[in-house]
């Protein structure tokens, strides 16, 4: 029955091309932000195995691994939840954000070795990275298209492809006396964001994000493996890799996305310096009820 | 061979002239390739182990070579202050050779002021209302860490810190990036009540800037000093205009030579045009006197002669006095610090072509243009400021010789005791005065923030993740608290500090800065900092973490006493699995001090000996070497004495003072003893040879030691503090100099007879004279010209009476040219008794015994004579017990063949 379904699927991506063609030269801004939106959050219950290397200016890397979990609910509320899992000092250091129906976002932090409690943060803004990272948790949530403005700029053709290039303003700005906040191109063929661009006051690029490896994952709905976000003001990288991804509601209950869970499946460590052993580890990892 | 040499220029005119004229060509040609170089790692010595430590250490936590913006405004935290600086800022990171600026806008905090736990960046632009500023604010000066580094406590200063490398290892490097703050500054300036860079780039383009303010400046000014004072004391310009061209030439030659061999200039060879003029125009004075002195009115080629006079007289002298002198500065060699080490390289060679150029160029130039009359110099030292300080020298000398010797003595010793306070600096800040904007600015960073200079200790514990152990992180704590106890650092930095706010934050920002207690804990912590934000303070695997601390110590002494205490602590407390670094440039700066002072040392006591030993073996005398050193000592212990007394520390500037003006001071002690040397040669009163000498070379030697002082003196306009200290020093060295020389030195040699080797070698005598002399018998030859320069030597013309019968004599002659006749007066009747030839003795009965003569000795010829006084012999006795035991055995033997031959005649 999948395999039927991947086997449709490029001729139900060329026929909707196919229409969608005539119109997208006329397309707006918010037409194509739309668009991709709609691409893109197809399929609501998604979960990942992750692996993100942050690079720093030296080229030092690390690598930590990290398994996501996200749902979109009817009321168009998103749940996320980010578990860390190695290295094995920060196993099980969580990150739990919620954008409501409005658009509000709040987030949540679990740090094990502090003990059972959530931590109220500050989700910050699209420039402020999380846990060390050069992803904002609005990267990992998805812009909420209401909050910004979108200018359609020129299109251009990159690599061979040709793109959409939509500027982004804070709802409430003018386009013609201030400068936006980023820029996406959007590949025209499957209306996926490749590359985002964040400029600071000043017009300048401060840190470009890249999508590489797409996969068509269901019918005209596209997902990157592979996420690179360049900091070139810190000179540093952050990539996330993804190694496996799921589209199932069993692998992302409701009941996940609290405390109670994060409290149950990644207890508090007992004080000491040592490195807790591997089968404690991975008796603790939560992994019963994926 | 040396009077030889001093009359090449005239023999020769052409050939010379041509030879320095190619030299000095050449060199010129090489100058325009002279490099400047004021960087600090001339300051650090080139075999210090620290260096690689210190650069491993910089490759991985950063460099400590950063310049700070610092920014003063009461109106700082508003949306219009915010958006300039942001402008700078973003201008800054656009500049060519920036690496990194830590600043409002790019630091990152923790914050958990709202409730929530905020891990943001401080400002990532310029806020737009007041409000948001004013958060920013809080939130900056809530971060313990940055208070002190970034922010002062009241809120009105900020600073931005600027780290760029050159990559290139271009030259202008410094110039330009400080050139491009200030342009970026200037623009904002007028905005903020005060907005300064302060660090490298702008402490070496001013080093740069002051240098060559001292090289136009300098030079000229003690060219004028020179030739002013010249021709104010000796009143000829002659005099004057001499040790300028030698200067002159000289210059050309050193710098020529730097530029060649790609030795910089730096900040102490700044003021090599005042030394070699002020110190080359000694020798020029000494010679331009002793050519007044040759000059006969009556002779057709009174200029001829009087050269011919310098040349005999000074020939020695001079060559000695270079030889010290290039002594002097050369001892500065040996010393592992490369900003000294250059700077005596370029002084010794200075010094030494400066008295080469000298003795071929100045008898060159006067015989072409030297005065034909000798009135000049005479009248005008005669009643000048000289023979004021040598009649109050003089009166010292005869009235109260002992006392003066005993004041003396107890001035040393006051003056060395006072020197025992002395102190060490090398601190590249302090080669400046206090009052110039770049120090007071520096104070004012100090002052708000903490200082500018920045240290590290590096901690290895050489295990991945060790430093995510509580029991490490605590060692890191540890050591800062044992610093806060020493009280003598500004702030420190270290991993511990950021763990412990982060901890305190997340327990709500209540509770005391407190170290996360479990590995756990600390790695999750880990996870809210930005990468950059722990470059300083922890290597990426965690195995090695950095202490960054910051200070304004300028004293080197202290601060290596210090860091030496605080190295056994760190020591102590990281356990022996850790190795540990203290590091910094400035510590490595500071820490040469120590090298300055043990190689001054060195270079002092290596200096005395060779002079003690050269003045030895010139004079034939090991007293001969300890009166050389007397006025070496004195001076150099009132110089070490004032120092003490008037707080200025030893610095590669002060350091050198004291070996530079024993080379200088001991030439005119050389004069000295070899005029007096001279003066014994024809008189057996000691201390009327000592006055004349004394009154011969006091003109010049005060002249010089004035014009020395003088030009020594105009360092004191040097832009910077080290060569400012070094000329004060110097000059009063100078001053202490001629009372040594005029006034200590006297009534020490009047008690010393000396004999010059240079005379003994030089000495021309009918060697078969001497052999065949019964009164040399069973000399060596050394021996017997040692014995001819102890006695004195007499020329008396043909018919001229040597000895008289019936008078009372202690004098016995021995002939060494010419004939005389012995005879024997009985009543009117006369008889030649015998004729007397070269090598023959008469008047040993006299000699021997107080008795009347028994003979007339007349001159048969013109009859040279060495006259050997019972008197003066006795006295020499304690000076040379070998000669004079030998002469009085040769006596005996004389009298005995005599006696032998009187009973031989008798039976």
């Amino acid at each position: 029955m999948k395999a039927g379904r991947y086997f449709i699927l490029p001729w139900l991506l060329a026929a909707a091309a196919a229409v969608a063609t005539e119109s997208r030269e006329n397309w707006s801004g918010p037409q194509i932000m739309q668009e991709v939106h709609a691409r893109q959050h197809l399929y609501p219950y998604i979960y990942e195995e992750q692996s993100i290397v942050l690079v720093d200016r030296n080229g030092f890397r690390d690598t930590r691994t990290a398994r996501r979990y996200s749902r979109i609910e009817a009321d168009g509320s998103i749940q996320l939840l980010l578990v860390f899992e190695t290295p094995i000092p920060v196993k099980g250091v969580a990150l739990l954000a919620r954008r409501d129906a409005t658009g509000m976002v709040t987030s949540q932090l679990y740090l094990p070795a502090l003990g059972q409690q959530l931590i109220a943060s500050d989700p910050g803004d699209h420039g402020s990275g999380f846990m060390g990272t050069d992803f904002s948790v609005e990267s990992l949530t998805g812009e909420l298209l209401s909050e910004y403005l979108y200018v359609r700029s020129d299109d251009l053709e990159l690599e061979n492809q040709a793109y959409f290039s939509v500027d982004v303003y804070r709802a409430g700005d003018n386009p013609a006396k201030t400068r936006p906040l980023r820029r996406h191109f959007i590949r025209q063929d499957n209306l996926f964001i490749t590359r985002s661009d964040h400029f600071d006051a000043r017009g300048e690029v401060v840190r470009r994000q890249r999508s590489y490896d797409l996969k068509v994952v269901d019918g005209s709905m596209w997902h990157a493996n592979l996420m690179l976000m360049d900091d070139y003001r810190e000179q540093h990288q952050t990539l996330i890799k993804v190694d496996r991804r799921i589209f199932s509601r069993d692998y992302v209950p409701t009941e996940m996305f609290s405390g109670a869970w994060l409290f149950e499946h990644f207890q508090a460590q007992p004080a000491g310096d040592a490195e807790p052993p591997e089968d404690a580890a991975s008796a603790n990892n939560g992994d019963q009820n994926l | 061979m040396i009077t030889q040499f001093l009359l090449l220029g005239i023999r020769h005119p052409r050939l010379v002239s041509i030879i320095l004229a190619i030299i000095t060509l050449l060199a010129a040609a090489g100058l325009p390739g002279l490099t400047v170089d004021t960087g600090f790692d001339s300051l650090i010595p080139a075999s210090d182990p620290a260096r690689q430590v210190y650069q491993r250490v910089m490759s991985e936590f950063g460099s400590d070579n950063k310049t700070i913006i610092y920014i003063r405004d009461p109106k700082l935290w508003t949306p219009a202050q915010l958006a300039r600086l942001e402008t700078l800022h973003r201008g800054m990171e656009g500049l060519r050779d920036v690496t990194r600026i830590d600043s409002l806008f790019t630091l990152h905090t923790v914050d958990s002021s709202n409730g929530k736990v905020n891990a943001k960046p401080l400002l990532r632009a310029a806020p737009k209302t007041l409000e948001e500023a004013i958060a920013a604010r809080d939130s900056a000066m809530r971060n313990p860490l940055y208070l002190g580094n970034f922010f002062s406590n009241d809120g009105n200063v900020m600073a931005m810190v600027v780290s760029a490398m050159n990559v290139d290892e271009d030259p202008e490097f410094n110039r330009r990036l400080y050139t491009s703050l200030e342009g970026l500054l200037e623009k904002n300036r007028s905005h903020f009540e005060q907005m300064v860079q302060v660090g490298p780039p702008r402490i070496t383009v001013e080093l740069k800037d002051a240098l060559f303010e001292d090289f136009i400046l300098l030079g000229p000014l003690s060219a004028l000093i020179l030739v002013t004072a010249i021709v104010l004391f000796l009143r000829s310009w002659m005099a004057a205009v001499i040790p300028i061209v030698t200067a002159g030439v000289t210059i050309v030659w050193t710098f020529g030579l730097l530029a060649w061999l790609e030795i910089p200039i730096n900040i102490l060879s700044a003021m090599l045009p005042s030394l070699i003029i002020v110190i080359g125009s000694t020798e020029d004075t000494h010679m331009v006197a002793a050519f007044f002195r040759g000059l006969t009115d009556d002779h057709p080629d009174a200029r001829g002669k009087a050269i011919s006079y310098m040349a005999r007289h000074l020939g020695i002298p001079v060559v000695l006095t270079v030889l010290t002198t290039v002594l002097g500065f050369g001892s500065n060699l040996f010393t592992d610090i490369g900003l000294i080490q250059q700077f005596a390289f370029a002084s010794t060679f200075a010094m030494f072509a400066n008295g080469l150029i000298t003795m071929l160029l100045v008898p060159m130039l006067l015989s072409w243009f030297g005065p034909e009359q000798r009135e000049e110099m005479e009248a005008s030292t005669a009643s000048g400021m000289p023979d004021h300080i040598m009649s109050v020298f003089r009166h010292y000398q005869t009235h109260h010789p002992r006392a003066t010797l005993t004041i003396t003595a107890l001035m040393c010793a006051f003056f060395l005791h006072q020197a025992s306070t002395l102190y060490v600096t090398n601190d590249p800040l302090s080669y400046f005065p206090e009052d110039r904007p770049l120090i007071q600015d520096t104070k004012q960073i100090h002052k708000d923030l903490a200082g500018i200079k920045v240290f590290f200790i590096a901690l290895d514990a050489g295990a991945e993740n060790a430093f995510q152990r509580p029991d490490n992180v605590a060692k890191l704590a540890e050591i800062q608290t044992f610093m806060q106890k020493q009280g003598v650092f500004d702030r420190s930095i270290s991993l511990a500090d950021h763990l412990a706010y982060v901890n305190r934050e997340f327990h709500g920002g209540y509770e005391h800065l407190a170290l996360p207690k479990t590995r756990q804990l600390i790695a999750q912590y880990l996870m809210f900092f930005q990468r950059g934000d722990l470059d300083s303070y922890v290597s990426h695997d965690y195995s090695r973490a950095n202490i960054v601390v910051r200070h304004n110590i300028s004293d080197s002494h202290t601060l290596n006493g210090y860091i030496r205490e605080l190295e056994d602590v760190v020591l102590s407390i990281a356990g022996p699995d850790m190795k540990v670094n203290i590091v910094g440039e400035n510590l490595m700066v500071n820490n040469a001090a120590e090298t300055l002072m043990v190689g001054q040392v060195k270079s002092l006591f290596t200096l005395l000996a060779m002079i003690f030993l050269i003045m030895s073996a010139m004079f034939t005398s090991f007293k001969g070497g300890a009166i050389a050193l007397i006025p070496a000592i004195i001076p150099i212990a009132m110089m070490f004495g004032i120092m003490g007394v008037l707080d200025i520390p030893l610095n590669p500037g002060t350091a050198m003072v004291a070996v530079i003006a024993i080379g200088i001071a001991v030439d005119g002690t050389i004069h000295l003893l070899a005029r007096y040397n001279e003066k014994c040669r024809r008189t057996s009163d000691y201390q009327a040879a000592v006055n004349e000498a004394v009154e011969e070379e006091a003109p010049p030697l005060i002249v010089s030691s004035l014009a020395l002082a003088l030009g020594f003196g105009i360092l004191l306009f040097s832009n910077f503090t080290v060569v400012a200290q070094f000329g004060a020093l110097a000059a009063a060295t100078m001053l202490f100099s001629i009372f040594a020389n005029l006034l200590i030195t006297p009534i020490v040699m009047s008690r010393v007879r000396l004999v010059g080797l240079y005379q003994i070698l030089g000495m021309k005598v009918d060697q078969a004279v001497l052999e065949e002399s019964p009164l040399f018998r069973d000399m060596t030859e050394y021996q017997r010209r040692k014995a001819i320069l102890i006695s004195e030597l007499n020329e008396f013309p043909a018919g001229d009476l040597l000895v008289e019968q019936d008078t009372v004599g202690r004098s016995m002659y021995l002939i060494l040219s010419g004939q005389v006749e012995v005879i024997r007066r009985d009543g009117d009747q006369a008889r030649v008794l015998a004729t007397l030839h070269p090598g023959q003795v008469f008047g040993e009965i006299g000699y021997i015994r107080e008795m009347q003569r028994t003979a007339d000795v007349r001159a048969l010829s013109a009859v040279s004579a060495l006259r050997f006084d019972y008197t003066r012999m006795q006295k020499d006795l304690k000076f040379f017990p070998n000669i004079v035991a030998k002469l009085n055995f040769n006596i005996s033997y004389i009298l005995g063949e005599r006696l032998a031959e009187m009973v031989g005649k008798k039976s």
